[in-house]
């Protein structure tokens, strides 16, 4: 990484070269935060395009390279290439392009990268400061290392699917693809933190990071309890108790999460006088006797309850009300407009709103250009490499590009 | 030079978050090497210390000792300090020249209310960085509603997409979700800042609501709602196109292995492992397609079969073929059992003088060259005040004392008896 910033820096990452040779979700899902904060991200994809061009979903339902909604809001601004890593023109380009990289996210099958002579080791003999983070279901190590996983998989191994569902139902995974992007998530801070000790003191990092640990790590109170109770936990569903859980409202569902701190403003909100009478505040074990009577009387007070009343009342009464919002819900919220959480961009799927940041600094804003098309910086990014138009045409002819 | 795995030695941070969001945010920082102080109230402790009472906190001083406080803050210092007090006010006054961050997780309003203003912090260090994470912003007409990570999710839109999908009932997710997902990013906005300020030469102020996070790892659904208008179905444990594709039940008590078929091949190769019976030959199971088409009738024959095994005996095979599957594990499992994370180490063991040995989480990603990531369990309550009231602040001891005498400083909560004197409760949450 360059120090000090280009002097025209808006961004945290503004000239720091970022080489993505990672599919799916979890890598690019860290990439595009880090190109939206300045990074310059190169996408290096297969011929055949990321595997998450495939998922879609499109406009229409109609599948195209170009127009699958996963991607495009995977790799916003990113520049991108092909190489085909099975020729020898193409691997040479890789590694003409890892050697000008600050930064390498990859999620290749451990090890695929020492055989093309690109890995760790190799890259950082004369950079000691290259990050590189390598991001895969089990990690680089381990019996499972090279077993090929899905979401569900990887919710059940690290234990997330254990804790999650009715106790008399199967294990629920939860919605979207959540092992994925928590990692990706996991990987911008790893790389964060990294690239932080490569500018400042010049140590590089290569980070292993497993999916399924970064999951496991968000256990919070059960698998510690379990381990130092040696105490099983069961799944409980929507209720850790009647006020901790999800109920039907008169307008879909919503909630409450009460500690006991929270529960005297829970009493005022619901204004209910058998309630009161049961003590709750201020003594645990009425809690736990009560906790029939206490859903019996939340389930009929939340089915008259709208989403807004219930905003407004824990406003009011500083309860952890809440509703189950619906995606339209919240590309509809106005608070979030306001805040500017939303970006819009004119894609080859036409113009799509979409989340556009994770947080808002007071000192630079996010970038949020359009994903590249397969291809599309090739010609560009070679040309930075030093090779003519006629190099090009060669590599097109020999199918490494 | 940092050691390896430790690249935030060097910076020191003023955390003031309580219960999960912000202390996993300082979890994730202390690992990776900052010096994180957690400044609590002799009156306003954080609360996840004494949220679960004896018998399920060990040991005489049980607001030290419970699994629930060390989840969060191994490898933190502690520091009592009345922030509410004037004298107290003064006395963080001073340590903040000598920190780099301070990061909190109040409701939206507290930080302004006790005269912690974000211009009153940079009064004291020009280049402070500021993370605020409230749970819906410090801007908008939402942001005084409160929230933890469930209420999180639920508002987050996450929740409305999950559900077994034949009640239309959506679920949480087991954890509070939305705590641990606001806190990663939190602390990836605290290394980013770290990096613009050393190339700028500027601290910032972050305003990191913990919704908007958890509504960015929903990206394709807004892509879908954008494109198609379209809401997400409740899938159960099934998938778009893959199947056989679920959790299936195994031999034993609420035991279950994930098994997902993504082609031809790894069918071919499951019904060898299943002793090639009869029904899978059936033409309804013949390719891709069929095979989702008769997802129903393809699930209750699966289960029929693995009904027959044990879950680890199952997953030996399809793992040697290079199925996707995996067992179900369950909490014990994951800790004592599952060979994955026993050859790579993930669970590591943690000392505490009250309670003995546990095993906790190691390292969330490590980093080649890197030793054991849990140094020390979580700090007593005011274990710290002397090192760094003394050691960091210069002051006598004679004021230290006098900050104890008034209430200022503690190494026990207000109140708090020790666990000998009260009754045994039942768990609050």
């Amino acid at each position: 990484m360059t120090d000090p910033a280009p002097p025209d820096a808006a961004r945290p990452y503004d000239g720091v070269r970022i080489i993505e040779l990672a599919e799916g979700i979890a890598g690019p899902f860290a990439g595009r935060w880090l190109a939206a904060l300045g990074a310059d991200v190169i996408k290096v994809e297969p011929p055949t395009g990321d595997a998450s061009r495939a998922f879609g979903p499109w406009p229409g339902d109609v599948p195209g390279d170009e127009t699958s909604g996963l991607f495009l809001y995977l790799n916003g601004s990113k520049r991108g290439l092909t190489l085909n890593l099975d020729t020898s023109d193409g691997r040479a380009i890789l590694a003409e392009l890892a050697a000008t990289a600050d930064i390498i996210i990859e999620s290749s099958t451990p090890g695929r990268l020492d055989q093309l002579g690109l890995g760790y080791e190799a890259l950082s003999r004369d950079r000691p400061q290259l990050v590189m983070a390598s991001i895969t279901p089990f990690g680089q190590t381990g019996p499972n290392a090279e077993l090929p996983a899905t979401e569900l998989t990887m919710f059940a191994a690290c234990g997330q699917a254990w804790l999650t569902g009715d106790p008399d139902r199967p294990p629920l995974k939860n919605g979207g693809s959540q092992p994925s992007y928590q990692a990706g998530l996991n990987a911008f801070a790893a790389i964060s933190a990294a690239a932080y000790a490569a500018l400042v003191h010049g140590q590089g990092a290569h980070i292993d990071l497993a999916i399924v640990e970064t999951y496991a790590g968000m256990a919070e109170a059960f698998m510690t309890r379990a381990a130092q109770l040696g105490v099983e936990h069961q799944r409980s569903g929507n209720f850790i108790s009647a006020t901790w859980g999800v109920y039907p409202a008169a307008d879909g569902y919503a909630g409450v999460c009460a500690l006991p701190r929270n529960l005297p403003g829970l009493l005022d909100a619901v204004d209910d006088d058998a309630l009161r009478a049961m003590n709750i505040v201020d003594d645990p074990a009425a809690r736990a006797e009560h906790n029939d009577e206490i859903a019996a009387i939340l389930y009929a007070w939340f089915a008259q309850r709208t989403p807004d009343e219930l905003l407004q009342l824990g406003i009011e009464h500083r309860v952890p009300f809440g509703y189950v919002a619906s995606i339209q819900d919240l590309a509809e919220n106005r608070h979030m407009q306001d805040r500017g959480y939303f970006t819009t961009a004119d894609t080859e799927a036409g113009v799509l709103t979409y989340p556009g940041r994770l947080w808002a600094a007071d000192d630079y804003g996010w970038s949020d250009a359009p994903a590249p098309k397969l291809g599309q910086h090739l010609p560009e990014i070679l040309a930075e490499l030093g090779y003519d138009p006629e190099d090009i045409v060669r590599l097109r002819e020999l199918n490494a590009v | 030079m940092p050691e390896p795995g430790r690249p935030l030695q060097g910076i020191r941070i003023a955390d003031l978050t309580m219960i999960w969001a912000g202390p996993y945010a300082t979890k994730i920082l202390a690992d990776q090497g900052a010096e994180v102080i957690k400044i609590e109230s002799p009156a306003a402790w954080d609360n996840i210390r004494t949220l679960l009472p004896p018998p399920m906190a060990p040991g005489e001083h049980w607001w030290n000792t419970n699994f629930y406080f060390h989840e969060y803050s191994r490898n933190k210092k502690s520091l009592t300090l009345d922030l509410a007090s004037e004298q107290g006010k003064a006395v963080f006054a001073k340590l903040l020249p000598h920190c780099d961050v301070v990061i909190e997780n109040y409701r939206t309003d507290v930080m302004d209310n006790l005269g912690l203003s974000y211009d009153w912090l940079r009064s004291l260090r020009d280049d402070i960085i500021v993370v605020g994470m409230a749970g819906f912003g410090k801007t908008g007409p939402e942001r005084n509603a409160v929230g933890y990570g469930p209420i999180i999710e639920m508002l987050s839109g996450l929740t409305s997409t999950s559900g077994y999908g034949d009640d239309g009932i959506p679920y949480k997710s087991g954890i509070s979700y939305g705590d641990p997902i606001a806190g990663t990013a939190a602390a990836a906005a605290v290394a980013t800042a770290l990096i613009h300020r050393h190339r700028t030469g500027r601290g910032q102020y972050i305003d990191l609501a913990q919704r908007e996070v958890m509504t960015a790892m929903l990206g394709e659904f807004f892509m879908d709602w954008s494109m198609n208008q379209r809401l997400p179905q409740h899938q159960g444990n099934r998938h778009d196109w893959m199947s056989p594709h679920n959790f299936y039940p195994c031999a034993g008590d609420d035991d279950w292995i994930a098994i997902c078929v993504r082609t031809d091949a790894e069918w071919d190769a499951l019904k060898l492992i299943m002793g090639s019976p009869e029904w899978a030959e059936d033409e309804a199971y013949s390719d891709q397609i069929y095979r989702w088409e008769h997802r129903d009738s393809l699930d209750d024959q699966l289960s029929q079969w693995t009904r027959q095994h044990r879950k680890e005996d199952i997953f030996e095979r399809l793992r040697q073929a290079r199925i996707p599957s995996s067992p179900v594990w369950k909490c014990l499992e994951l800790v004592n059992q599952d060979p994955q994370f026993k050859a790579r180490g993930f669970y590591e063991p943690l000392r505490h003088p009250e309670v003995g040995i546990w095993m906790v989480h190691g390292w969330l990603w490590r980093s080649s060259g890197a030793g054991p990531c849990v140094l020390a369990p979580a700090p007593d309550f005011g274990q710290h005040n002397a090192d760094i009231l003394g050691g960091l602040l210069g002051l006598p001891e004679a004021e230290q004392q006098a900050l104890a005498d008034a209430g200022v400083t503690a190494t026990r909560p207000n109140g708090i008896p020790v666990a000998s004197e009260m009754p045994a409760l039942p768990s609050p949450v």
